[in-house]
């Protein structure tokens, strides 16, 4: 542009054109009309805001954590050590923001796309007063040193996991039933991913639950490595995906490119991923089959991946102009690349060879925040920043979107960036023999850097928050006053 | 009737398909394990203490940071032998609250493995010294500290074991004890060796993968 203007073009126009360049990209405006049922937006509203408190207090806990890693005497309280803070971390983003995040949208997206509302807004309220319930008890309850048995991601006793189990079910009968009497013939794809999530959640819960096979160390990490697995690839992967199946179609304005590789993706995710979970105790104790299975699959997740990615970027096509002009796009453009790109990484980790330098590193922790921030929670973004405003007819300031776009995708990126090379340095280091204290000292500019990626990504929570209640519901219903008659005759 | 409009097909045999992958690849194992689990000749049960120990560690959550499954490759020798699953017999549940073994094994080695630091480090005295404050014996150390697993005390009992605090970590009048699960802690991290492979049915000690 600067080359174009300085030796081609002939007067100033062109010139003064460039001048008055904005300093960002204009976004374009939806103009949304707020959507005519108040009761389905405020049950979605209400999710979602419950969601970004979790995500402000998990983050800014998760921040705390990694400040810690550089001074570790900074608090000497019981209910703040890292051991007791850290399942608090993983916990509240995993139950509270993400997945209450991901269900608010399913419960759009299940009615919308069976032409009905929502089988029972009453039920959807018991299930986020229990998944609330479960994600407060359960944090203050691993802050006071009783957890279910360090294991990793289901650190929630019991009775706690329980209650979420049944708020989740809840959901699941909710959304099961309005698929059932949708008014449309077929189920869209969407529907398959996201009720899928919930059947295969419900079982992973129970046999993680289940005690009478986890009672020596070695069984229970059977378990500990499917669980921790499908934990993540049955429920927020089947969920993400499902909801950006509808909306990047929707906020396109075009259909998805290949129906059938959907489809394809779905079965293959079912087949391979269930199989992977092993992986995560390669070189362990475990039965060596199961971990040999696990690693050829997790080679073979790389056709559910091309699928559902190619499928994605080929419906882009051609449209690149509306993601730059659009504020909710360049989400889901972001989130889609991250499906892609750090699952891929997951395969890779499961390699025997790779595993030798990666496993027990800090490498992990950059692919669980790449994979669980850049892939999950940067679609759940897409979606409320699509949907919101169509719901509530309010948009968000478009500079505040973009803040929050950039200080979340510059902070993961040195977030991720410095413990990838920490975590492999430290791989390195044990490989080669040296002392362990090495291990430790390497890491610590490694630290830093991921703490200054951290603050970015926690600021641009904060900037999230703002704007999501900039797109509140409005106190007073809309003046069209509609009849229950009307609105089911409508509907 | 097919899969993309009707909806009890459809969910049927997502429901199911799932639920029987599950079983194969991880029920089944994990039964198969609890099945063939035997513990070694030389290996003794954990006591009492040692049980309330390994509690404590449960919960502060060492498993976050320290691993207790050495591999059978050539950079893990270090820790000691390759960890056969004899090894974790005697381990049990902690509680109706927790009904399933701990986990162990670990994820993570930001700390080093802890599969046999009681052979490392057998002295007593240092690892309350180490748990009191990590930074008085080992200066780089980034692990927390634990001083209420300690309490500070006027006049020290006789089977009290006083733990050497000096310098910026000392309390400004008395003497620093550990607490009962403090000392649980210690027993628990004392009891971890390796018991001995000989004459054992499950003895891989020959097959080292990796060199």
């Amino acid at each position: 542009m600067a080359a174009d203007s300085a030796s081609v073009v002939p007067g100033g126009s062109a010139l003064a054109r460039d001048h008055s360049r904005p300093l960002t990209v204009g976004k374009a405006s939806v103009h949304p009309v707020a959507d005519k049922d108040t009761q389905s937006t405020n049950l979605i509203f209400a999710y979602l805001g419950c969601a970004a408190v979790w995500l402000v207090i998990g983050t800014f806990i998760g921040e705390y954590l990694g400040i810690k890693f550089s001074s570790p005497d900074m608090d000497h309280l019981p209910w703040l050590s890292y051991g007791r803070l850290r399942p608090v971390h993983t916990n509240t983003v995993f139950w509270g923001w993400s997945s209450l995040a991901l269900i608010a949208l399913a419960f759009y997206v299940v009615p919308k796309t069976s032409n009905r509302r929502l089988f029972s807004i009453p039920l959807a309220w018991v299930s986020l007063v229990l998944i609330n319930l479960a994600v407060i008890v359960g944090d203050v309850l691993l802050l006071s040193g009783i957890n279910n048995g360090g294991q990793e991601y289901r650190e929630y006793v019991w009775p706690v996991q329980a209650v979420f189990a049944v708020g989740a079910i809840l959901v699941a009968y909710n959304l099961i039933q309005t698929v059932a009497k949708r008014d449309v013939e077929e189920i869209y794809i969407s529907n398959w991913y996201i009720v899928a999530a919930f059947l295969w959640t419900t079982v992973v819960l129970v046999i993680a639950y289940l005690p009478f096979y986890q009672t020596n160390p070695i069984s229970e990490s059977v378990i500990q490595g499917y669980y921790m697995h499908m934990g993540v690839g049955m429920w927020f992967t089947p969920l993400a995906l499902g909801l950006t199946y509808y909306f990047l179609p929707k906020l396109l304005n075009k259909p998805i490119y290949s129906y059938s590789l959907g489809v394809l993706a779905f079965w293959t995710q079912m087949l391979f991923y269930t199989m992977i979970g092993a992986h995560h105790f390669v070189f362990a104790p475990t039965p060596w089959w199961i971990q040999t299975v696990a690693i050829i699959f997790s080679v073979g997740m790389l056709v559910t991946l091309a699928a559902g990615t190619g499928n994605f970027l080929l419906t882009m096509r051609g449209s690149f102009r509306t993601i730059a002009r659009s504020y909710s796009l360049p989400f889901i453009l972001a989130g889609v690349l991250a499906y892609f790109f750090w699952s891929a990484q997951g395969s890779l980790e499961a390699l025997r060879s790779l595993n030798l330098v990666w496993h027990f590193t800090n490498f992990t922790v950059a692919h669980s925040h790449l994979t669980m921030y850049g892939f999950v929670a940067f679609l759940i973004w897409g979606g409320i920043y699509g949907l919101l405003p169509m719901l509530t007819g309010r948009e968000p300031r478009a500079f505040l979107v973009g803040v929050h776009f950039w200080f979340a995708f510059v902070g993961l990126t040195f977030y991720g960036t410095a413990l990838m090379i920490g975590g492999t340095m430290q791989g390195l280091s044990w490989l080669a023999g040296s002392p362990f204290i090495d291990s430790v000292n390497t890491m610590v500019p490694f630290w830093l850097w991921r703490a200054v990626g951290g603050s970015l990504m926690f600021l641009s929570h904060l900037v999230f928050a703002y704007n999501l209640w900039t797109m509140r519901p409005a106190r007073a219903p809309a003046p069209v006053k509609a009849p229950a008659v009307t609105a089911r005759a409508l509907s | 009737m097919n899969l993309h409009s009707n909806h009890k097909l459809l969910f049927s045999v997502i429901f199911l398909g799932f639920l029987a992958l599950s079983m194969v690849i991880a029920v089944g194992p994990a039964i198969g394990v609890e099945n063939s689990m035997h513990p070694l000749p030389g290996a003794k049960p954990m006591t009492d203490l040692e049980k309330r120990g390994m509690g404590v560690y449960i919960a502060e959550g060492c498993v976050a940071c320290h691993t207790q499954q050495v591999r059978p490759i050539e950079m893990d020798q270090v820790w000691g032998r390759a960890a056969v699953p004899g090894d974790y017999a005697y381990v049990e549940p902690l509680g109706m609250w927790s009904p399933y073994a701990p986990a162990l094994l670990g994820s993570s080695r930001t700390g080093p493995d802890l599969t046999n630091v009681g052979a490392r480090q057998a002295s007593e005295t240092w690892q309350y010294m180490h748990l009191y404050n990590p930074r008085m014996v080992v200066p780089d150390s980034v692990m927390p500290a634990y001083p209420w697993l300690f309490e500070v005390v006027a006049e020290v009992g006789a089977d009290d074991a006083v733990v050497p605090v000096s310098g910026e970590h000392a309390p400004p009048a008395g003497q620093v004890i550990p607490t009962e699960d403090g000392a649980a802690l210690v027993a628990y991290l004392l009891s971890l060796r390796q018991a001995s492979l000989e004459g054992s049915p499950t003895d891989h000690s020959e097959g080292v993968a990796g060199r």
